[in-house]
This record gives structure tokens, sequence and C-alpha cells, in this order.
């Protein structure tokens, strides 16, 4: 059992009374700001103006699918070496280091899924001024301006990016520790051995903690100008608006993993996840800017027509006499190289398609992760999951999973469990795939300092800890007390990692166990900004330049374990807190510790939003709020909002009562009850927008401009409820109850839903299927139904059913898009309800072997809703019905 | 030979619709009788008879898919012979998981359910019937505990007699002392007078020298002080209507069984001067006092002290009563049969005060509610909700805490026992 030693119990209750009593506000303090973080301060204290940095168009090398060429800064004479590619799929990617460090700058490995295939460069045009370059197909060129150094992005006429165009790019070379050298930009800049102290360049302090910095500075920044953009949206994670704000009057947008406790609403501060990938929207274009680097990195936004108001743009528009619209962006990072891939759209599709070829798409979930999940800190034991467990039943409420949070453990032993508590895991996990339920126990990546815990000795001994400056493993403080981290950067140490969690390694373990993720940041409670001291050691590398990266390889080690233990056979599931551009590949991730207010319930919209933006659609808010208790209102509520986000899972806090959805007395109840099986019934249309996902690496939660980058007006929605019709292009005031969720099928869409709304998704499986086919003003629409076996990798050997569902001239087919794969079903075509039909008189179904039947309907005039009885066909065949 | 032909048209309605309705219970057979058409329970509609558990919902209400899981609010009746009969939902129907004992809820699927009525049913009859016994047992010690209620309550009773007895008699006592004492205070602002020099302070009504004293106490004139003229005269300052033991009245003696005036000049005179646990009684009428001596200061402040002391044992005692009546308004069960847990530990003591009983209305003393506890570290105040249940000792059986500071206590007594639960029983369709 878990004893605190003499030492380590004061530290740990102190941090708990610091952090857990305090009024309800994150401690802003415990963050840098930008004036701060000494690296953010040097660059941001540049100001647009010439660059130092010149091309050496003699230097230049042009391969078929390369351009290599030096940069110097005339100030230092340091010189910088600039790799161009035009990578396939409409995209270049710009890479620039120092030409000759005096060691290697890290870049960021495991994050390209592949190196991207590259196309042809070719040269069009060369004088002393420069070089123009053609990007292959659509006229577009890049022109590289040798004094200062630019580049600009042209399709026809159009410039659609410039680099450098501010001249804000830096680079702070590696040096040694003597040298006076500084690429600080404004020339002549030379310095004391005083100044460098001030400068924090060879060490810096915040609060306690010191950062040595042995490599002195080595911070990077560029500037983007996106001419004709007022929209940019990404860099997540922000609890912040969708649109992204200028930053002109306050700190950059931060990226840096951090756990932040009870954190505030709409600023720039850091979170726990860091995605650095930005989409600039306008009507006519979409493109994205993503910045591949690891370490601490803030973005500054800024525009010119930011101040501006409705009227004035208007009057700028009619005068005809103002500059275009711009948003200027700037990134800065701590560390690293710069290696930027501009990602050209045109359309948001293209981007997300453009982005996922690089980084991959959503991994596909087993069909029960997207189901309901059931979390509390914590499910006290055995008994109390059992009578959870029993509680659903009883409220004929559907889940899938129930979570146990780090109480579970044997003294936040990872991989333990507490022998109390849980005394017959097995025994438990074996009741719950009774009922064909799930369970998900945490497993985090401090570990805690113990003798006599397996893991901790492993790890030890074969030397997996990270270290600290001194070459000893680092350690801090986290739940456990003292606790070491693993070095997930290292692949022997995630292949380890993974190997635990086989079945004769994580005892107590079952097919239906699955893994949660937190504090990966990683949180070191002790540590500076309540993480890891950048100075620590992996490896050849500083913390600091892999930081943002440790989530993401958490959960990659422990998504893959979850695939070997099943000898390759099941898919994962592993929710995340902190992530990286890379991490939809491995799981869900969560907006971590919010709080029950309606302002949190509101701002899960836009964090969720944002993440699907740059490729992270497996994205879900705590239902209910983490910190606080929820009126129940807002339970009721945040259930309405949670049902219909991707990730769907109420979490709460240990000190907060309880609440699953039967304490709120019948009424409410019957709320959530609901909201939670119209969840289920739309089960069929959540998984196909999964699989779409991971096909394409669209999002799954959209903002309207993805779907309607020009916003046509001319669509017609249907209340899924009352099938109520709203023509497009107009403002409703929607009455709500307490009961109604405001959701609309657009005209011209065919959803699929299961209506035999299960105690599980499993139990679902063979249920018949009910079409939603809503009619737009041409009378017709279009959608898709994918069916596999819900968990297995079998899909990728081709083993599913995918078909087109279209309706026009007055028949509904079911053609197959996938010939090559092949499933079968005992799924079949319970009911097809055609919204903004009229009535038939005669509907016939024709089957693929040529029979034909009439089907029995029902017609709704008031609603215009037709409704047909029972095709009754297999799922997986092809089929027609037509209306005469 | 009427009531015969009767059982035989049931049992032929019933041979020929179970054949074909799955899902139905016997009362429900008359909705179902095979004809061309079915009328939806809830009369909204009227469908082909063929339409009936075709696994397609056409009634509202769910009533035309009784065997199948097509409507979302059906119902699936387990027959269950052996066991109990009941209904589950109709999404249990064909899910893969064995709801029915008898497994006919899982009639197309993949699930291999076994029937396990009448293993259930056995276990159940052997579990009802320890129930039973339990139940017996408990109810007799339930019995037993009422009884002993009954008697403490009735105790309880006479001792609150009592206490108002003794409270009244306070009163009286209290009355006169007050008017004493006003009149001591009347004659003092009449006649001021400079305090007396000399021990006169402690008596009334004495010459308080050595001499008159030892005379006061000498009742027989003999010269010398005996135990019982000492417990005659002399009284414990805090209590004095006791009668002072024989030992007490020795121990002031100086461990002798008399005492002359020159000893007593030294040791007892020294003890009563010195206001002490001890002093001359309230005498009235006592030998040596003819008539009402003059009323000096000494005699004021001994009226005052007396009032006080009668004040403070009045309210003793009111609170005393008060703290009883408490006690006794307390809701111990119709037949006072909780009341032997007044003041009973059992291992988690949280509260030392009586909760409120919330159990559901019919069977109230079934939960005991404490609310505003002791504060809890994270604000608000623990709480603890009692759920007592039948059995043959008064024990708890579990605590839980399923939120912070929020208990659940399992507690186990005969007292809980109800003979309502005798008449319920099992039954099953054997």
């Amino acid at each position: 059992m878990a004893t605190f030693t003499g030492s380590m119990a004061p530290v740990l209750v102190l941090w708990l009374a610091m952090s857990l009593s305090g009024t309800w506000a994150v401690d802003k303090g415990n963050f840098k700001t930008c004036d701060q973080s000494a690296f953010c301060k040097r660059q941001r204290a540049l100001k647009p103006g010439d660059s130092p940095y010149r091309a050496l168009l003699e230097t230049m090398e042009l391969t078929n699918t390369r351009l290599t060429l030096q940069l110097i800064n005339d100030n230092n004479k340091v010189r910088l070496l600039l790799e161009l590619y035009r990578l396939q799929g409409n995209m270049t990617r710009v890479k620039i280091n120092e030409l000759k460090p005096l060691k290697p700058r890290f870049e960021v490995p495991d994050v390209l899924i592949t190196e991207p295939s590259t196309e042809p460069l070719s040269l069009l045009s060369q004088d002393e001024n420069g070089v123009v370059l053609s990007l292959g197909t659509e006229s577009q060129r890049v022109i590289i301006s040798a004094r200062p150094f630019r580049l600009d992005i042209m399709e026809g006429p159009e410039v659609l990016m410039s680099l450098n165009s501010r001249g804000l790019l830096a680079f702070e070379h590696l040096r040694m520790r003597k040298d006076t050298w500084f690429s600080k930009g404004p020339p002549g800049c030379t310095s004391s051995k005083e100044e460098e102290k001030v400068d924090g360049m060879w060490e810096e302090t915040f609060k306690s903690h010191s950062d040595s910095k042995p490599n002195g500075p080595s911070a990077i920044s560029l500037d983007f100008s996106l001419p004709g953009v007022e929209h940019v949206y990404g860099i997540p994670e922000h609890a912040d608006t969708l649109r992204l704000k200028t930053t002109d009057n306050g700190d950059p947008y931060r990226l840096y993993n951090l756990d932040v406790f009870q954190y505030e609403l709409y600023n720039p501060m850091a979170l726990y996840g860091a995605v650095p990938v930005m989409l600039a929207h306008k009507a006519q274009r979409t493109t994205g800017i993503f910045w591949l680097n690891a370490a601490e990195t803030w973005v500054d936004i800024s525009s010119n027509t930011a101040g501006k108001t409705v009227f004035g743009k208007m009057l700028d528009y009619v005068q005809g006499s103002s500059e275009t619209p711009q948003t200027d962006v700037r990134w800065i990072s701590e560390s690293g190289i710069i290696d930027v891939f501009i990602m050209l759209g045109p359309t948001p599709k293209d981007v997300f398609s453009q982005y996922a070829s690089l980084t991959g798409t959503q991994s596909f979930p087993p069909l029960a992760a997207v189901g309901y999940h059931q979390c509390r800190w914590n499910y006290n034991d055995q008994e109390d999951v059992a009578s959870v467990d029993a509680g659903f039943d009883e409220h004929d409420i559907p889940y899938d999973y129930i979570w146990l949070d780090i109480e579970h453990t044997d003294g936040k032993r990872y991989f333990t469990w507490d022998s109390h508590k849980f005394a017959s895991p097995k025994e438990m996990l074996q009741a719950l795939e009774d009922k064909k339920r799930k369970m998900v126990a945490i497993v985090d990546p401090h570990i805690k300092v113990d003798s006599n815990y397996k893991i901790h000795n492993e790890i030890r001994n074969k030397g997996f800890y990270i270290k600290n400056k001194d070459g000893g493993d680092y350690e801090g403080w986290c739940w456990p007390g003292s606790a070491g981290y693993p070095d997930f950067t290292r692949p022997d140490m995630r292949a380890w990692w993974a190997s635990m969690f086989a079945y004769d390694q994580y005892e107590g373990t079952a097919e239906n166990l699955y893994t949660w993720n937190d504090m990966n940041e990683p949180s070191v409670f002790n540590g500076p900004e309540v993480t890891m001291h950048k100075d620590a050691v992996h490896g050849a590398w500083e913390h600091r330049d892999v930081h943002n990266l440790y989530g993401l390889y958490v959960q990659m080690a422990t998504a893959e374990g979850q695939i070997q233990r099943s000898g390759g056979v099941e898919r994962p599931f592993v929710l995340t807190r902190a992530f990286f551009a890379g991490s939809q590949r491995y799981g869900a991730v969560w907006t971590g510790d919010n709080a029950a207010e309606w302002d949190h319930l509101k701002v899960s919209i836009p964090m969720c939003l944002s993440l699907g933006l740059v490729g992270i659609s497996f994205c879900g808010a705590d239902v209910g709020g983490f910190f606080k208790s929820p009126s129940t209102e807002l339970l009721v509520r945040w259930y309405q909002t949670g049902a219909y986000q991707p990730f769907f899972r109420a979490h709460a806090h240990l000190d907060t009562p309880r609440r699953e959805p039967w304490l709120f007395g019948p009424e409410n109840t019957a709320l959530i009850r609901d909201v939670v099986r119209q969840r289920y019934t739309l089960l069929p249309y959540w998984y196909q927008q999964f699989y779409h996902a991971y096909r394409t690496g669209e999002p799954i939660m959209r903002p309207l401009w993805v779907e309607y980058p020009q916003d046509p007006a001319t669509f017609v929605w249907f209340d899924v409820h009352t099938f109520q019709k709203h023509n497009g292009a107009q403002s409703l005031y929607i009455p709500v109850t307490m009961s109604s969720i405001p959701v609309f099928q657009r005209g011209g869409s065919i959803i699929p839903r299961k209506m035999r709304v299960r105690r599980s998704s499993s139990c679902m499986t063979h249920d018949p299927y009910t079409l939603y086919v809503a009619l737009n003003l041409q009378r017709t629409a279009e959608g898709e139904l994918y069916i596999d076996d819900g968990h297995t990798f079998n899909y990728e050997k081709k083993e599913f059913i995918h078909r087109r569902l279209s309706f026009a001239k007055n028949m509904l087919s079911s053609v197959n898009l996938a010939t090559d794969a092949e499933f079968s079903t005992g799924s079949w075509i319970e009911r097809i309800v055609i919204l903004g039909a009229s009535k038939p008189s005669k509907v016939t179904l024709k089957t693929a072997d040529g029979q034909e039947s009439q089907l029995e309907f029902d017609f709704d005039a008031s609603m215009s809703v037709l409704t047909l009885r029972k095709p009754g066909v297999n799922a997986g065949l092809d089929w027609n019905v037509m209306l005469q | 030979m009427h009531f015969h032909m009767i059982i035989v048209a049931v049992f032929w309605f019933g041979f020929v619709d179970s054949r074909k309705i799955r899902g139905i219970s016997s009362s429900y057979k008359r909705f179902f009788r095979e004809r061309k058409s079915f009328l939806c329970i809830d009369g909204s509609k009227i469908i082909p008879f063929e339409q009936v558990n075709d696994d397609y919902c056409d009634c509202e209400d769910g009533s035309d898919e009784p065997g199948t899981s097509a409507c979302p609010q059906g119902r699936f009746y387990c027959t269950n012979l052996g066991f109990r009969p009941h209904y589950i939902p109709s999404s249990r129907v064909n899910d893969g998981i064995c709801d029915c004992c008898d497994a006919s809820d899982e009639y197309n699927s993949h699930a291999h359910c076994q029937n396990a009525c009448w293993n259930l049913g056995q276990r159940e009859r052997a579990y009802v019937e320890g129930q039973m016994r339990t139940l017996d047992e408990g109810l007799q010690l339930k019995q037993q505990l009422i009884e002993e209620g009954v008697l403490l309550w009735r105790e309880k009773q006479a001792q609150l007699r009592e206490l108002q007895q003794v409270a009244e008699d306070l009163q009286t006592k209290l009355e006169e002392r007050r008017s004493r004492k006003q009149e001591a205070d009347r004659l003092k602002e009449q006649t001021p007078r400079p305090p007396e020099a000399g021990d006169g302070r402690l008596f009334r009504g004495q010459n308080s020298t050595v001499t008159g004293t030892f005379k006061l106490l000498d009742s027989n004139k003999d010269g010398s002080i005996t135990v019982d003229e000492v417990q005659a005269k002399v009284a414990l300052v805090h209590d004095e209507e006791r009668v002072l033991s024989e030992d007490e009245a020795v121990a002031l003696l100086g461990g002798d069984h008399q005492m002359d005036l020159t000893t007593f000049q030294h040791t007892l005179w020294d003890i009563l001067t010195n206001g002490g646990r001890v002093k001359i009684k309230d005498t009235h009428g006592a030998p040596g006092v003819g008539e009402d001596p003059p009323l000096k200061v000494a005699d004021r402040e001994w009226e005052a002290t007396n009032l006080k002391k009668v004040e403070e044992a009045y309210d003793t005692v009111n609170m005393e009563i008060s703290d009883l009546r408490e006690k006794l308004a307390i809701d111990y069960g119709p037949d006072w049969e909780f009341l032997f847990l007044n003041s009973q530990c059992y291992k988690l003591k949280v509260y030392e005060r009586w909760g409120m009983w919330e159990g559901p209305p019919k069977n109230q003393y079934g939960r005991m509610v404490y609310e505003n506890g002791e504060p809890c570290w994270q604000g608000g105040s623990r709480s603890t909700t009692v759920t007592l249940t039948c059995g043959t000792e008064t024990a708890l059986r579990s605590v839980k805490e399923p939120s912070k500071c929020q208990y659940i206590m399992d507690f186990q007594t005969p007292v809980a026992c109800q003979p309502v639960l005798k008449q319920r029983g099992i039954h099953s369709e054997l």
C-alpha cells in the first residue's frame, strides 16, 4: 500500500493545499508571459523593418526536387541554409537551418508519417535581384528576393503568402559561451557578459526555478503575410474563440503543453496541448501554415483591418482606395530549426487533405468509443462500479465505457490495482463484458520512485528515465509523490512501455480494458510552470527541444501497447490530455480540467472546432464540468451539447457530489436519457463520419465556413426532432425548452440511424437501419453508409461495407462505394423517412436480384414527411426504392 | 359444469395464442386473439394481424411488438417458469445478453442462454427462507426491544415527573428567598449602617463569637460538641439540605467524636469562619434565637448567596427537564423501538445527535439522514444517510463515501424488521 515517506508527504500536502484552496481562477503568476520568457521577449523586441538577411543567389543549387540557397545575416555574417521543396498535393516546404551549426539543431522526428513526396521545381527566371521558380501546376510561382531576403508565393497575379516580408526572420545561431556576437537583429549589436545575463541567454530564472541553458540562445522566428485574409484559425490549444484574435495589445498565443490548474477562458495562455498549425480563410481560398517545431512557441497575429468597424470596411470598399485586408502572422520558437509547410488549398478540404498527407488522419476508433463514457474521479471500488453499471440499466440509459481515475491504483502506481478496492479486476471486467460494456483505467507517465515497484525498477535499470542536467534520473512531484518520467522520445523505451500492456504484464486486465493518459504535458507539480525543467536531458537533446512532443509519444506508445496485446487485431482506444501535431493518429483528446460553468460549456465548442481544423477530430470536454458542481440545468444542457460532440464523456472532480444521470429527479433523468439515446440512434452516422475523417483528414465537427466556404444561401434545414423545415439565408430565433436541442439536418443529406437503442453500442451491432432522407430544393439528397465489425483492424483488409445512398428523380438507391471490399451484415433497412416529400401513389422496392415489391407507406401531409414501412432489404446489398 | 367449460376455453385460447404471440403475459392474451386485424392497445391504430411481432413497430405504444425489439417503448414479458416472471424493455430482446432466466428473450441471437429459472428459483427460495428466519427472529428481538423501549420510556417519564416536582419545590423556595432578599435590601436602605468589625459576617442572628457559636452548636449544653450536634447544626455550603454523614461530622470534629471549646476555637471555628465548605445551618427558631435579630450587612450577603444557590439549583433542574423532554420528543418509532439506540455508538460515531427519519412513505423508519455535520475540508459539511435493514443483531454493516464527506451506512437491526415483509413471500409459477 502507498505510504508517503516522511519527507514527501508535507510537500504534496502543501501543493494540494495551495492548489485546491484559494479562489476559483488560474494563478496567472504560475505561468510565463512573453516578457517573462527570455527568448520571446528578445524576439518580440524585433520590430518589422528591413531584414538583415540576404540571399546568396550564387550559392543556389536546384535539383529536380529541391532548391538550396544560403542566406547571410549582414550583421553577424552567420550563414543559414534555406531548403525549398515543392510537395505533392499543392504544398511548399521551407526549411531554414544554420549552414554550419556548432552542433546539430533539433529536427522534429515521428510527427510526419513519411518523408513527404516532392514534385519537380523549375527555374523560370533569375537575375541579381532574385529567382522565380515554377511550382508546377496552376501557374504557381515562388519568387525569392535576394536583398533583403523574402519569399512570395504567387498564383497568377495573386500573392498567396509572403515569408519574411516584414523582416522578422531571426535565427539565434549556436555559439560558444564566450562569444559576444549576437543575432539580435538590430544592426551592430554587441554586448557585455552582464547583458547576457539580463537577456537570459545563458541562464534564466522564473519564480524559484532556474534554467541553466547550456546551449545558450537558440530561438528562431519568421513572419508570414496573408494578403486578402481577415480570418485565421487553429493553433490549439487555447480556451478561446474559434477565430483567432490579433495579439498586438497583449501576449502572443502560446504553444507550450502545460497543466494549467483552473484555466481561464478567452486568453492566449498555453494549455495542455499544442498543434502548430494555422489555417487562413477567405472566400476564394483557404491556406495553412504548419510550423513543425516542438519547442515552446509563441504566435503573434496582426491585421490591418482588426481595428476597423464593418462600416469602415465598407467605406474602404466603396472608395476603392484602401489597402486590401491582410493578416500578418509571426512564429517564434525557442530552439530547433525553421521547418514550415505551406499548404495552399485552395479549398478547406484540400488543406485538410494536405495536412493529413503530412501527419496522418484521425485514427479510426472502435465503434464503442463513439458511444457514451461515464467517468468520475473516482469510482471507489468494484461495488461502486457494479452499482453505477446497474444504475444505467435501471434507468435504461445506454453507455459503453466506465472509467477509473488514479484512485484505482495501488498508491498511484500505474499498471496496478488497489488490492482492497479492486481485489478482483478481472471479475469486474467480466461483469462489464457480460453486458457488452468496457472500462478505461488511467495510466499516467509519472512513475512512483519506489524500489518495490516493478515498473519503476525496470525503467531505472534500463536507464529509461529522463535525466536531469547533472546526469541523474530526473525526479519531480506528481500524484504518487516523488516520480520519475520515462523518456518516451526513445523508441526502445516506447517499445518497452507498449509491452507493459500485455495481459501477462498488466495484471488484472482483459480485452475490454482501455487506457487514459493524463498529466502527460508532462505535469510536474514542483517544476517550472508545473512542468519539466527545460534543461532536463533526453539523450542528445534537451527537454526544451522536445517538450511539446512528450504527450504525443506517451499516447503513441500506449496505443501501440493496446494494439500489440491483441496481436495487432483490435483497434486501441486511448485518451490523452497533452497532444501535438500528429496526435490524431493515436486516439482521442479532451479539453482538460474545465469547470461547471456556462462559459466553459460554451467554450467547449470553439475548442473542439479548433482541434478538428488541425486534424484532431476525436475531441470532447468533460460533460458537466470537472471542477465545481453544475446546476441541474447546466448539467442537462451539457449532456445535450456533449451528445453532439465527437468524444462524449461525463467527468467530475473528487470533491464534487455525485452526478450520475439519475440523481436529479425523474424529469432530468428523462432529459439526459433522451439525449444519450439520441446519441446512440446516431451512432451509424457518427461512425461513418469517423471513417470519413480517418480517410480524408476532414474534421467531424466543422465550422460552417468549412462546409460552405462561399456561404451559399440556398439550403433548407429540417429540425431533426419535429421535421419542421426552415429555409436558409435567414436568421431564425428557435424557441427552446429544457428538452429541445436545436439540431438540424440539411436538405440534400441522408443520415442513417439505428432506432433500437440498447444497453451499449455492441448490443446494437445487428440492428436494422432507419434512413433519414432530407430533400433539398432540387429534391435530391446524398449520404453514405459505412459498416464493419466495429472493433478490429480488418477494415484495413477491406472487410467493410461502404455504400452511397442517393435520392434523385424520385428514386432512392444504395450503390456500392467500395467494390473491392467485402463484409456481411445482418443489419437491414427497417424504415425510410423522407423529409420534404410529396405523397406518392405507389412505392416500389427493387432488390439486386431484380425482384420488385410494393412498400407500405405513411404520409404526414402537415410536415411533408413520408415514411416507408419495412423495406427489409439487407443493408449491404444494392437496392432502390421508386416513388410514383 | 359451466365452471369447467370456462377453464377449457381459457386453456384453448392460451394454447393457440401462446404459440404465436411472443413476449406477453397471460393477462394480455385477450388483446392478441387471432383475427384479421390488431388494434393497438392504446386504440390508436388498426393493423393487419400479420404485423404483430413482425419486427416493425406500427403502434405508438409499442403494443404490436411485444416479442421483438422493434418498438422503443415496448416491453417483453419473461414467463420465467420456476422463478419470478417479469418485464424487460424491448431493447433487451435479442441483444446478445441473457436477461430472462428462461432464455426466452434471446430466441434469435448469438447468445447461448441456458434456462436458469429453476436454479434461480431454488436459490431465491433458500434466500427467502433465510430471510424469513431472520425476520422471525428479528421480530421476536424487536418485540423485546419494544418492551424494553416502553419500560425505558416509562422510566424516563417518571424521571421527568420527579424532576418536575423538584423544580416546583425549588420554585417555591426561590420565591421565598427572593422575598427575603428584597426584605433585606429594603431594610438596608432604611437603616444604613457601617459594617461591623469582627467575625460577624458568617452567621445570621447569632453572637458571632467563639463562645456564642460553641454554645449554639452544643445543643445539650454539656460543654462539648458531638457528632449528632454537628449533624444537626452544620451543613455543606453548596448543599444545605443534605445532612452530613457521620464520617463527615467526625472529620469536622478533628477525627474525634466530640470536641471541647478550646479545641473548637482552633479548629472548627476557623473552618466555619473562613467561609469554606461548611457553615452553620440556617436555623429557624433554633434554640438561643428568641426573636428576629436586627438585620445586618452580613445578613444581606447571606441572603444573596442563598438566593444565588437556589437559582442555580433551579436552573440545573430545569435544564435537565428540557434535556429529557427534548430526548423524549424524538421520534423513536411508533413503539419506542429505536429508543434503545439512544447514545449508542456503532463503530463510526459521526454525530452526537439524532438524525431525521427520511425513508419512503411506506417505510419511514427505513432511512435516517444526518446533515450539517462537521465541516468538510473543501467546504460544505459532512452528511450521512443510514439505511436500516432487518437483521438479528444491531450492527453497522458497511460505511461508504460515494462523494467526498457524504457517507452511506448500512445499519442492521431487528427493529427494522417489518411484519409486512412476511406477507410478500415468493411468487412462482410452478
